[in-house]
């Protein structure tokens, strides 16, 4: 059966809730069954993305998210790596750093963001170092657990081939810990969002949040809307990205390989 | 191609006689916590010869294996390899496991190259060929069955050229068939190379169809040490061959009659 079925129908299927969804709230509006104040109705959603993304405002408010975006996960990451590497790779670093990582951990990053706000004001600091902050930990997590969970047999037969310490890393340890950390990296890509939306809503003077703040205060709701239907598009974006990552690395493993491919 | 695998076959043809190291062992002791496993246990084995360990599960086979290969440090007691002292991994040395240890995020081709330095790929497909796997080259080793993956880690272990070849229990996890076809590649591939080879294996016939050696270990020290004078390749149903799998096994179980 799954051989007759063309590729395009098989991709369809994930998005026949949500179409169906969209049209149900259209009618649902059209017909006065739900107030425009309350949501607006699709189409006055679709005009005014139109009208945003004419005037460039739209532009300009997605270029700034995705920079802050991007630029705090691209710290947070890189130390979360970091620091799950260097914990994962050596006993003595472990004992060092992990209890207390794991102390700091329970504490959710969202909760310092009035102490955050005293140290960086209301500026790109900030948002930038809570979104580095709350992408962090999950990557470090998973690296970290990755890292310790590589087949002890698969290390010894690396050292017993003559490996040397950072070849064996490179070829035994980072390979093998990769599933785990994709894993926390697709974790961390929801943090990242989240915390986004929390740090441009409480204060920011451009970006999404501050668009869809701004338009509340003028009961534009069409433009609310549009602003959580974008955060929305660019999770969806960023995922779709980190599986086609796993797909690219981890070909080798069952577990990835696309059915039928 | 071709030529690189003519060059290789040369190589490992040249390389056969002599090439094989001594190995000696000299009051070897090791304990593990409160267990002492091997006890003042001493072992000589010529170069490229084939000796076979067999002992009931837990008298420290692979541990005594694991020795040699330089995996672990012994207690007290010296482990000499052609004349020098062992102390860590040898680069002569290779070591096939019960598991084939493959990365399943290499290729077949890339595992049997791991560690190889330089154009390792002619190398690898030779050695690969030599297994009769040159056409799952560039397959992932996850899709290989059982005693395919052991061949594909034969290969990997014999691509370095090793003058002393370790295998601990490799066919141990294999269906009888494989095994005795394994056997025969493992002997065929010792006897062009001239490696010397150490088997620890619980499977008495296997170890006589093998070995020049058979060596039981009792207590953490060697309690028999039987010579294997048949003629290679050995036939199993064979009345010579029965008679010494027979006084290795009445052996092994003699003790385990006495101590039950
Ligand atoms: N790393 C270790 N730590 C603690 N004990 C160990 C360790 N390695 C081996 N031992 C113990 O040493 C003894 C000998 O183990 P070894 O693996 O050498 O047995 P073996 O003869 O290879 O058995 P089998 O035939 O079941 O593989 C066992 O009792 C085992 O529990
Ligand atoms: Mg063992």
């Amino acid at each position: 059966m799954k051989t007759v079925t063309p590729a395009f129908l098989h991709r369809l299927v994930p998005w026949l809730l949500p179409v169906g969804l969209l049209l149900g709230w259209q009618a649902g509006t059209s017909f006065g069954w739900i107030a425009s104040r309350v949501l607006p109705a699709p189409l006055d959603i679709g005009r005014a993305l139109i009208q945003l993304s004419a005037s460039g405002e739209l532009w300009a408010h997605l270029k700034v998210s995705c920079a802050r975006a991007f630029g705090g996960f691209a710290v947070g990451a890189f130390a979360g790596l970091l620091l799950g590497f260097w914990t994962g790779t050596s006993r003595l670093t472990e004992r060092l750093l992990d209890t207390s990582v794991q102390m700091v951990r329970n504490v959710p990053h969202l909760a310092l963001t009035p102490l955050v706000i005293v140290w960086f004001g209301i500026g790109e600091e900030a948002k930038l170092f809570l979104i580095a902050l709350g992408v962090m930990f999950p990557v470090y997590l998973n690296t970290f657990h990755g890292i310790r969970s590589v087949d002890r047999q698969l290390i010894e037969m690396g050292r017993a081939y003559g490996l040397s310490r950072w070849g064996l890393f490179r070829e035994v340890i980072l390979p093998g810990a990769l599933p785990s950390i994709l894993v926390g990296v697709r974790f961390a890509l929801g943090v990242m969002w989240l915390t986004l939306i929390v740090a441009e809503t409480i204060a920011a003077s451009s970006g999404i949040g501050y668009m869809a703040m701004n338009a509340r205060e003028f009961f534009q709701t069409d433009v609310v809307v549009l602003a959580i239907l974008l955060y929305a598009l660019l999770g969806k974006l960023a995922d779709v990205a980190a599986k086609g990552l796993e797909r690219h690395w981890l070909g080798w493993n069952p577990n990835f390989q696309r059915a039928g491919a | 191609m071709q030529i690189a695998e003519l060059e290789y076959d040369l190589v490992s043809r040249a390389a056969g006689a002599g090439h094989g190291v001594a190995v000696s062992a000299r009051g070897l002791e090791k304990a593990y916590g409160a267990q002492q496993v091997l006890r003042a246990l001493d072992l000589d084995i010529a170069p490229g010869e084939f000796v076979a360990i067999v002992g009931r599960s837990g008298c420290g086979k692979s541990t005594l294996l694991r020795h040699v290969a330089g995996l672990e440090r012994a207690d007290a007691g010296t482990i000499r390899v052609d004349d020098a002292e062992r102390r860590g991994l040898g680069a002569d040395t290779r070591v096939m496991f019960q598991e084939a240890r493959l990365l399943p995020w290499k290729t077949v081709l890339e595992n049997v190259g791991l560690g190889l330095p330089g154009d390792w790929r002619p190398l690898a497909r030779a050695a690969l060929a030599d297994v009769g796997l040159a056409e799952r080259a560039d397959d992932w080793p996850a899709v290989l069955s059982g005693g395919q993956k052991q061949r594909v880690a034969l290969a990997r272990a014999l691509v370095h050229s090793p003058r002393l070849l370790l295998l601990d229990e490799p066919l141990g996890a294999l269906d009888a068939l494989t095994r005795i076809e394994m056997q025969g590649l493992i002997e065929r591939l010792w006897r062009q190379q001239g490696f010397t080879a150490l088997l620890v294996t619980h499977d008495v016939a296997e170890a006589v169809t093998l070995a020049d050696r058979v060596i039981l270990i009792e207590n953490g020290a060697i309690a028999l040490d039987l010579r294997i004078p048949l003629p290679r390749p050995r036939e199993r149903g064979d009345g010579a061959f029965a008679e010494l799998e027979g006084e290795v096994l009445h052996r092994v179980l003699a003790r385990e009659a006495r101590e039950s």
